[in-house]
C-alpha cells in the first residue's frame, strides 16, 4: 500500500513493516509493508498515525502523551523495545508488539500486569495525623494501628526518586528471561517493591516475605531490563540486589546461597577446590613474561572459577596474552570478587574482600587489572571503587594488534555473556576476535543463558528452563560451535546444547596451533629436498 | 435494542487523570465505584504530563488570602470566588493526603519560615510567594503514581480502554432530568452500558481541537460535549490558555511544551533580528512576564514578520553556559537533543501553543453540575481559574475538587435506573443509528479533524475578531454536516470523538462571540473597551442546550441547581 499525495518540502516517504494481528481471525501475526508520507523528524508514533490516517484506519496501537511520560506506546522497533513517541523513525524499520500477550496489532495486555503492581499501605489516618475530618474511614484501619508514621527524609527521598521515574511501559518485563520461564513477578514489580521498602510511610510489615514469594531470587541479574528501560532505571542493582539484602536480614536467603557465603568466608573462594587438581594461582608463577618483547603489562584477576575449576581455559588466555607480548602478574593474595554475595544480598563481608583484592594489586604497582571472567569484570567495574583501571581481556586484545591465527573452518556463533554485554558494554570486541578465527560467524539474539545472579545454584530448575530457550536459539543459528567469554556461561551453555562451547581464547589458541603446525609443515616441506 | 454488556455501580467515574483517580478513591468510601477511562488506567490524560508543580500554602509565612488574591488577579476577576476559596484552603490538605499516601516530592530544609525538613516550593508566574511544590520536573507523574497506588490498593473496579460516548439520562417524575449512567465503546467497537446513581465526569481538557497544542491524545474535550448534550450548562468556554513556549520543530512535535523554567532560569526571547523584543511589551518583567502577555508578544512578533523561518521566535539559553544548562535544565536538554537541537550551543525555536481550558462545566462547591446525578472535577469544570489559570493551580484543582466530587457523588442516594425504561431504550437506539451513520459514512476522520484544528488555530487563537470567529463557526458547521467514515466497528469511537470535538469547538467559538471584551486569555481585537478586568460589566458566559448568554458582573452566583431545569429556556 502507498500514500498517494505529492511529497512536499519538509516531507518524505518512508516504508515501514508492521506486525498485524487479530486473534479473532488469525492464528499468527503477519508482517505488512506500508509506504507513507511523513514529516521530517517524524517519530515512530507519527508514522503509525500516518498509516492509520491515510492507509488503514483499523491499525491498532497505543499512545497518549506523545512525550515519553505515560508509557503507553512501547513496542519493538527492529526487535528492540522502544517508546514509539521518542524514537526517530527510520526507513525500512520493523514494528512489532512487545513480547507480552498481544491483544491486537501492536497492543499488548499491559493492564493485567499493572493491576498486580504493589502499592503503599498507608498508616491509618489517626497515625498519619491527616486532616481528621474524615470520620467515615476511622475504625477500618488497615494496619491495626501498629503503624509508625514518619515522612521520608531527604536522603530516603533521594534514594526513592530514581526508582520512581518508572512510567510503567513494561519494556523491562517484555525482555526479562526470568519472567518467561518462572513465576517471577518481574523487574518493574521489584522496582516498585524496593521503592516501597525504602519508604518509612509504608505499613506493610510482611512486605519482604511476600517479595521472596514473588520470585525475588529468580532474577539472573542479566541487565536486559536496564538496557530496555527508557528511563534507564537500574533495577537489578538498585532494587533486586537491595531487596535481597533485606531478605537476608530476615533470614530469607536461599540455603544454597548461604552455603556459598560460608565458603567465601572461610576459604576466600566461592567454590571448593577439586581434589585432583591444583588451583591455577597456586600452579603458575606470580609473574609470567611474554614470549617476545614486552608490549604491555596486566594484573590478572582470575576469579574463583578460573582459579579452581576452569584452569585450562585460563591457561589458554595466558597463552594468548604471552604470545602477544603481555606480561601477566597474578597476585597470590587475591580472593573472590564478592559477586556471588552481592548478587544474592549477602554483603556483610564484601567490603573486606574488596579491600583484600584492591590491596594486593596496588602492592604490585599494577595500573591495569584484567579480568577474563565477565562476572568478576562487571563487579570490579561497577561495584568496586578501584585506584586502577579494570579491563576485560577482550578489550586488552583488541587494543593491540594481535597476531592473526589460522582460521578454523567452522561456523561459529557467539553467546554474549550478560555481564560482558550489558554489565560492561562490550559487544564488538569479542566479535572482532572471532572474525580472526572464522570466516563464518553467525549472530544469535543476545539472551541470558540463565546461570547468573545465583540462579544456577539457588534455582537450578529455572536456570535449566532459561537455558533450554537458549539451546533452541543455538540450534536455530545452525552453528558448529558456540564461542563465549565467561566461565559461568561456558559451563551452563555447555549443559543446554550438544554443540561444543568454547572460550574465545581457547579458539585463538587452537588457531595459533594450527598456524604453527602449518608453518612447521611448510618448513619441513621446504627442507625436504635438501634432506633427500 | 439493548446492549448485552450492562454493568451497575453506585458511582461511575469517567476519566483516570488526577481528578478522576482522586474522586474514585474518595467515592469508594461510600459504595462501589467504577473508574473508567479511554486509556489504560492512569496513563491517559494531561495530569501525567504536568511538569511544574502543585500550588499549596504550606509555609507559615504564606497565607491563603495571598494565594486567593493571586488566583483572582491572575484569573482577571472572572473566577468564582467561593470555588477559589475552597481551592486555596483545601490545597494543603489534599497535598497532605498525597504525602500520606506515599508521594515523593522534593524536600528542602533551608527555607525561611519553616522548621526542619519540608516540601520544597518554587516560584511560579503570577504569584507573590514561592508556593509551588514539585517533584523534579515530573510532578504530575508523581501525583499519578501516588494515586495509582491508592487506586490499586483500594476497592475500586477498573474499566480501561473504553471510550464514553454519551451520558444516559432519565426524566424524574417532577420533570427533572437525571444522569443515570453512560454508554461507551470498547476497543473493538462493542457497546458497553453502565448504570449508576451518580456520574463523576473527569475527562480533562480539550487542547486537541487546536492544530498546535500541548495536550495528550485524550484531550479532546469529550466531557464538555457529552455533558452539554445531556443538558448541563458550561461557562466561559472561550477561555483557552495559550502557553507562550511550545516547540515548533520537528513538525509532529509542534506545540509540545517547553517548560516555563527555561525562562525562569534566565532564557532570552529574541526575534529573527536578534532583538529581545519583550522590552517593547513588558520592559519591567521582560521574559518573566505572565503567560498571556508573553504569548501575545510572541504572536505579535511572528504576525508582523519578525519570526523565524519555521514560524517561531528564538528562546536562547546559550549565554547561561553549558554547566548551568546541564544542571538546571537536564530534561529540556535531553528532550531537545533527541530532536537534534543542542540548547547549549544554539537557541530553541518556540511559538505559542494551546494549553489549558479554563472554561467548562458550571459546578457548585459540591461539584454538582446543573443536572442531577452529574458531578464534575478537574479541567472539565469552569469557574475556578477565571479567565487565566496560574501555573500550579490545576494540579491542586484536580485534588481539591476530585475529592469533593467523589465525596458528594458517593453520598448521593441510591436509585438505580431501569435499563428497559423507554427513555434509555430510546437513547441506546439513537446510538445504534449514529453507529450506522458512521459505518455508512464517506468522509475521512483525519481530514475533518485536520480542517477543524486548522480553522480553530487560525481563527480562534490568541487574537480574535467577530469576523474570524464567524468564519470558524461556518467551517465547523460545514464539517458537522459531513459524516466521518468508520471502516470497522473499532473505529466508531474515533468518529464519536470527532463529533464531540466539533461540538466543543463550536462552544468555544460561541463563547468567544458572546464575550464582547478582552479579558485574561480572551482578546477581542475588534472591541474597544473602557474598562479593566476588575471593573468589567460582565461575568461568565454560559451555554447549554436550554440557554446561552453572558452574565452581568456580580451576578455570577446563579444557582447552579436551577439553571439546568427543563423549563429554563431563554
Ligand atoms: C504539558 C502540560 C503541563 C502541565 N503542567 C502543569 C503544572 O505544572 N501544574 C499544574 O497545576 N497544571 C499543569 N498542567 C495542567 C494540568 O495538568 C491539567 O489541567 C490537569 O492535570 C487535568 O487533570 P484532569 O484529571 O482534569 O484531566 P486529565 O489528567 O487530562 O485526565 C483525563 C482523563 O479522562 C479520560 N477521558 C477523556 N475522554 C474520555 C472519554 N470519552 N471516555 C473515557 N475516558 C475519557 C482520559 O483517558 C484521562 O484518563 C499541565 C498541562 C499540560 C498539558
Ligand atoms: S536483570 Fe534480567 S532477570 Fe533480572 S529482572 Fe532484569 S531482565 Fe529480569
Ligand atoms: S522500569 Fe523502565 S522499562 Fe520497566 S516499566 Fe518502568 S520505565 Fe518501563
Ligand atoms: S505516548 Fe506516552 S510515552 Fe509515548
Amino acid at each position: 500500500m502507498s500514500g498517494k499525495d505529492k511529497v512536499k518540502v519538509g516531507e518524505k516517504m518512508l516504508s515501514v513493516r508492521i506486525s498485524r494481528f487479530n486473534p479473532a481471525d488469525q492464528s499468527a501475526p503477519k508482517i505488512k509493508e506500508y509506504s507513507v508520507k511523513v514529516h521530517e523528524g517524524a517519530r515512530v508514533l507519527d508514522v503509525l498515525k500516518a498509516v492509520r490516517d491515510t492507509l488503514d484506519p483499523t491499525l491498532l496501537f497505543r499512545h497518549c502523551c506523545g512525550a515519553g511520560q505515560c508509557g503507553s506506546c512501547a513496542l519493538k522497533v527492529n526487535g528492540e523495545p522502544r517508546l514509539a513517541c521518542m524514537t526517530e523513525a527510520a526507513d525500512g524499520m520493523l514494528l512489532e508488539p512487545l513480547d507480552l500477550p498481544v491483544i491486537r496489532d501492536l497492543v499488548t495486555d499491559i493492564g493485567k500486569y499493572l493491576k498486580e503492581m504493589p502499592y503503599l499501605v498507608p498508616a491509618c489516618e489517626e497515625c498519619a495525623g491527616s486532616d481528621g475530618s474524615d470520620a467515615s474511614s476511622s475504625g477500618s484501619c488497615s494496619c491495626a494501628c501498629s503503624c509508625s508514621f514518619a515522612m521520608p527524609s531527604k536522603e530516603e527521598t533521594a534514594e526513592m526518586k530514581p526508582l520512581r521515574d518508572c512510567i510503567e511501559c513494561l519494556c523491562c518485563v517484555s525482555v526479562c528471561p526470568a519472567v518467561k520461564v518462572t513465576d517471577f513477578a518481574g523487574p518493574t514489580y521489584m522496582r516498585q517493591e524496593m521503592r516501597l521498602a525504602l519508604d518509612p510511610r509504608d505499613c506493610d510489615k510482611d512486605r519482604i516475605i511476600g517479595i521472596t514469594e514473588k520470585g525475588l531470587f529468580n532474577c539472573t541479574t542479566c541487565q536486559a531490563c536496564v538496557l530496555a528501560c527508557p528511563k534507564s532505571i537500574k533495577i537489578p542493582g538498585k532494587a533486586i540486589e537491595k531487596l535481597r539484602i533485606l531478605a537476608n536480614r530476615e533470614g530469607l536467603t536461599l540455603p544454597r546461597h548461604k552455603e556459598v557465603a560460608g565458603l567465601v568466608k572461610t576459604t576466600g573462594r566461592s567454590v571448593q577446590p577439586l581434589p585432583d587438581r591444583k588451583g591455577l594461582i597456586e600452579s603458575i608463577d606470580e609473574v609470567l613474561e611474554p614470549y617476545g618483547d614486552v608490549k604491555g603489562e596486566v594484573g590478572f584477576f582470575t576469579g574463583c572459577l578460573y582459579d579452581l575449576r576452569m584452569q585450562s581455559t585460563a591457561l589458554d588466555a595466558i597463552e594468548v596474552l604471552r604470545r602477544n607480548g603481555i606480561r601477566i602478574i597474578t597476585p597470590k593474595e587475591q580472593v573472590c570478587c564478592g559477586s556471588p554475595l552481592i548478587r544474592t544480598g549477602q554483603t556483610a563481608i564484601v567490603p573486606e574482600l574488596m579491600k583484600k583484592n584492591i590491596d594486593c594489586f596496588v602492592k604490585h604497582g599494577i595500573k591495569t587489572v584484567m579480568t577474563v571472567c565477565a562476572g568478576c569484570g562487571s563487579t570490579l567495574k561497577n561495584d568496586y571503587d578501584t585506584p586502577f583501571e579494570v579491563k576485560d581481556i577482550n578489550e586488552i586484545l583488541t587494543a593491540i594488534d594481535i597476531e592473526k591465527p589460522e582460521k578454523i573452518g567452522l561456523k561459529i556463533a557467539y553467546h554474549d555473556p550478560c555481564h560482558l554485554l550489558r554489565g560492561q558494554g562490550i559487544r564488538e570486541q569479542p566479535r572482532r576476535l572471532l572474525r580472526l578465527i572464522t570466516d563464518d560467524f553467525v549472530e544469535m539474539p543476545s539472551e541470558c543463558c540463565g546461570s547468573g545472579g545465583g540462579v544456577k545454584s539457588g534455582n537450578p530448575a529455572e536456570a535449566e528452563a532459561i537455558g533450554k530457550l537458549r539451546g533452541e536459539e543455538i540450534k536455530e543459528s545452525g552453528c558448529d560451535i558456540v564461542a563465549t567469554s565467561c566461565p559461568f556461561c561456558e559451563i551452563h551453555v555447555g549443559s543446554v546444547t550438544d554443540k561444543p562451547v568454547r572460550n574465545i581464547n581457547t579458539l585463538l589458541v587452537e588457531g595459533y596451533r594450527k598456524k604453527d603446525a602449518k608453518n612447521a609443515e611448510n618448513a619441513s616441506v621446504k627442507n625436504a629436498p635438501q634432506e633427500q | 435494542m439493548l446492549a448485552d454488556n450492562v454493568t451497575d455501580c453506585h458511582v461511575l467515574v469517567v476519566g483516570s487523570g488526577g481528578a478522576g483517580c482522586r474522586a474514585a478513591v474518595e467515592a469508594a468510601k461510600y459504595g462501589d465505584v467504577i473508574l473508567l477511562s479511554r486509556s489504560v488506567t492512569g496513563k491517559g490524560g494531561c495530569t501525567t504530563m504536568a511538569e511544574g508543580g502543585y500550588n499549596a500554602v504550606l509555609n507559615p509565612k504564606d497565607s491563603c488570602s495571598s494565594h486567593f488574591e493571586d488566583t483572582i488577579r491572575g484569573g482577571a476577576y472572572l473566577n468564582d470566588r467561593e470555588l477559589v476559596k475552597i481551592l486555596v484552603e483545601e490545597a494543603p490538605e489534599r497535598f497532605a493526603d498525597l504525602m500520606n499516601w506515599g508521594a515523593v516530592f522534593d524536600l528542602s530544609c533551608d527555607c525561611d519560615g519553616f522548621e526542619g525538613t519540608h516540601p520544597a516550593q518554587r516560584h511560579f508566574g503570577g504569584q507573590k510567594f514561592n508556593r509551588t511544590c514539585y517533584s523534579g520536573d515530573r510532578t504530575g507523574h508523581e501525583i499519578m503514581a501516588t494515586l495509582m497506588e491508592k487506586v490499586r490498593g483500594g476497592d475500586i473496579r477498573i474499566i480501561q480502554e473504553v471510550t464514553v460516548i454519551d451520558l444516559l439520562t432519565e426524566t424524574l417524575s417532577g420533570g427533572e432530568v437525571r444522569v443515570c449512567g453512560a454508554v461507551g465503546l470498547d476497543r473493538d467497537g462493542n457497546m458497553i452500558v453502565l448504570r449508576c446513581d451518580a456520574v463523576v465526569l473527569a475527562t480533562g481538557g480539550t487542547g486537541q481541537i487546536y492544530d498546535v497544542c500541548t495536550n495528550c491524545a485524550t484531550g479532546n474535550g469529550q466531557g464538555y460535549a457529552m455533558a452539554y448534550r445531556a443538558g448541563a450548562e458550561l461557562i466561559d468556554m472561550e477561555m483557552v490558555q495559550f502557553h507562550p513556549t511550545g516547540a515548533v520543530y520537528p513538525y509532529d512535535a509542534r506545540g509540545r511544551l517547553i517548560t516555563e523554567a527555561v525562562r525562569g532560569e534566565g532564557g532570552y526571547l529574541k526575534n529573527s533580528r536578534g532583538e529581545r523584543f519583550m522590552a517593547k511589551y513588558d520592559p519591567e518583567r521582560m521574559e518573566l512576564s505572565t503567560r498571556d502577555v508573553v504569548a501575545r508578544s510572541i504572536a505579535t512578533e511572528i504576525a508582523e514578520g519578525r519570526g523565524t523561518d519555521k514560524g517561531g521566535v528564538y528562546l536562547d539559553v546559550t549565554h547561561l553556559g553549558a554547566a548551568v544548562i546541564e544542571e538546571r535544565l537536564p530534561m529540556m536538554l535531553a528532550q531537545l537533543l533527541n530532536f537534534g537541537v543542542d540548547i547549549r550551543k544554539e537557541p530553541m525555536e518556540v511559538a505559542p501553543t494551546a494549553h489549558h481550558m479554563m472554561g467548562g462545566l458550571r459546578i457548585t462547591p459540591e461539584c454538582r453540575t446543573t443536572i442531577k446525578g452529574l458531578f464534575a472535577c478537574g479541567e472539565v469544570t469552569g469557574g475556578i481559574h477565571g479567565a487565566n489559570r496560574l501555573g500550579g493551580n490545576s494540579l491542586a484543582d484536580t485534588q481539591v475538587f476530585g475529592k469533593r466530587a467523589g465525596e458528594f457523588a458517593g453520598k448521593s442516594v441510591m436509585h438505580r435506573a431501569l435499563m428497559n425504561s423507554p427513555a434509555i431504550v430510546g437513547q441506546l437506539a439513537a446510538e445504534e443509528l449514529r453507529f450506522n451513520r458512521f459505518l455508512n459514512g464517506s468522509d475521512s476522520i483525519a481530514e475533518i479533524k485536520e480542517r477543524l484544528r486548522k480553522t480553530m488555530w487560525e481563527n480562534v487563537g490568541i487574537f480574535r475578531t467577530a469576523e474570524e470567529l464567524e468564519t470558524a463557526l461556518a467551517e465547523i458547521e460545514e464539517l458537522s454536516e459531513m459524516t466521518p467514515k468508520a471502516d470497522s466497528p473499532a473505529v466508531l469511537a474515533e468518529c464519536c470523538v470527532l463529533e464531540d470535538m466539533l461540538t466543543v469547538a463550536a462552544l468555544v467559538v460561541r463563547g468567544a462571540l458572546l464575550r464582547e471584551e478582552s479579558r485574561g486569555a480572551h482578546v477581542r481585537k475588534d472591541i474597544v473597551q473602557d474598562w479593566t478586568p476588575e471593573t468589567s460589566p460582565y461575568g461568565h458566559t454560559y451555554q447549554s442546550i436550554y440557554r446561552e448568554g453572558i452574565e452581568k458582573a456580580g451576578a455570577e452566583d446563579i444557582s447552579a441547581e436551577g439553571a439546568g431545569k427543563g423549563g429554563n429556556v431563554q
